[in-house]
């Protein structure tokens, strides 16, 4: 069975060019009304970026590689376990 | 709670994009209607570019108000000023979060003489929705971002936003904010902020827009706000005022409630700054 993931429908985010750290592409977000402010750095903006888009897990890992000049293969993994750590979370819903 | 640190991991500009979120989150919830005003919510051209708030400000419904402030507290937000001591005008109250830093709760805007009430049915009429933090927020439409904008500036020294907001307005616009601070009868306060004011200089709250866009002494300021206040109840309710102690501002100066005490020292020392102040008219008068 294959799932599709998506921003929550109760999480507001921002991730702007000023509001970078250091030069990395950060995205900022929480569950509103009572979600604490979580941050998500480097690569896990561009995936955050990616469930923006939304879409299967490989729609996501195509899109973060196409993002960030990576190889699909070389970061299927470590994609698959943060967006596991964002629906666990449920900043991400699974469907 | 300490609200001189930073919120658990993001920059004040990032959370203040969140605590937009946050605060619209709960007035959908209890149909409360607010307007979302200045930092993010301003419109693309009516500010300089990359100029970061350090707080939300909302204008609220002012029948609405006990809702609001009831939803903000029950998500952890603290009152740390209140309406009668916020400012002179007595429009707005802070509250503080932890993660989320200040939020200005105002329930009318300087300068703008109707009913609190009816202008916000006038500002909210022409309503448009601005997504901040890819949430949507009802903000003031353009004509009114301008005018709130103005009206700001005409209280604040120095602030650049008129350059955008009016000078840079086409006539139309500007025709525009006129006929909305005719309506919303702000016609003195607006003129203030655009340089007009001599044209309003027999109007009762000439002195007082005056005071806040040239300046001038304490003294200055109530005489002002004395010629501003037509009737017999809010001359006596300033002069109450004028005496009392601002306990919301010596909390936040000492970073604690303040004790019965130092209350009272505070108010010997208001006195005593009013009556140096009159002893350096005499003397220079």
């Amino acid at each position: 069975m294959t799932f599709t993931y998506r921003i929550a429908d109760d999480v507001a985010w921002v991730s702007l060019e000023h509001l970078d750290v250091g030069g990395e592409p950060t995205a900022y977000l929480t569950r509103v009304p009572k979600g604490l402010p979580i941050m998500l750095e480097g690569s896990g903006c561009l995936v955050w970026l990616a469930l923006a888009e939304g879409g299967t897990l490989e729609d996501v890992t195509s899109t973060a590689a196409a993002m960030s000049d990576a190889d699909v293969d070389a970061i299927r993994d470590d994609v698959a376990a943060l967006v596991d750590q964002l629906v666990a979370i449920r900043v991400v819903d699974e469907e | 709670m300490d609200e001189h640190r930073e919120g658990r991991a993001a920059p004040v500009a990032a959370r203040v994009h969140l605590a937009h979120a946050v605060v619209q989150k709960l007035a959908d919830d209890r149909a409360v209607d607010v307007l979302h005003l200045k930092g993010p919510a301003v419109l693309p051209g009516l500010r300089a570019e990359g100029r970061q708030s350090s707080d939300v400000d909302v204008l609220v419904r002012p029948s609405h108000l006990p809702r609001l402030v009831e939803a903000l507290e029950s998500v952890g937000f603290e009152q740390r000023t209140h309406f009668e001591t916020g400012s002179v005008f007595a429009h707005a109250a802070n509250w503080w979060h932890d993660d989320w830093g200040w939020v200005d709760v105002h329930t009318s805007w300087p300068g703008v003489g109707l009913d609190a009430e009816a202008a916000f049915d006038v500002l909210r009429r022409d309503r448009v929705w601005r997504e901040i933090a890819h949430w949507g927020c009802p903000v003031p439409d353009r004509t009114a971002q301008r005018l709130i904008l103005v009206l700001h500036a005409a209280r604040s020294r120095g602030d650049g936003d008129v350059d955008r907001a009016w000078t840079a307005a086409t006539a139309d616009e500007q025709t525009a904010v006129r006929a909305l601070a005719a309506e919303l009868d702000a016609e003195v306060a607006l003129s203030a902020g655009i340089g007009e004011l001599e044209l309003y200089r027999h109007h009762p709250s000439y002195r007082l827009w005056r005071h806040y866009s040239e300046g001038g002494s304490r003294l200055d300021e109530w005489r002002a706000r004395m010629t501003a206040a037509t009737t017999l109840r809010a001359k006596a309710g300033l002069v109450a005022a004028a005496l009392r102690v601002n306990r919301d501002h010596l909390r936040m100066e000492l970073g604690r409630a303040p004790t019965r005490e130092e209350v009272r020292a505070r108010q010997r020392l208001r006195v005593r700054r009013a009556a140096n102040e009159l002893v350096g008219r005499v003397r220079h008068g």
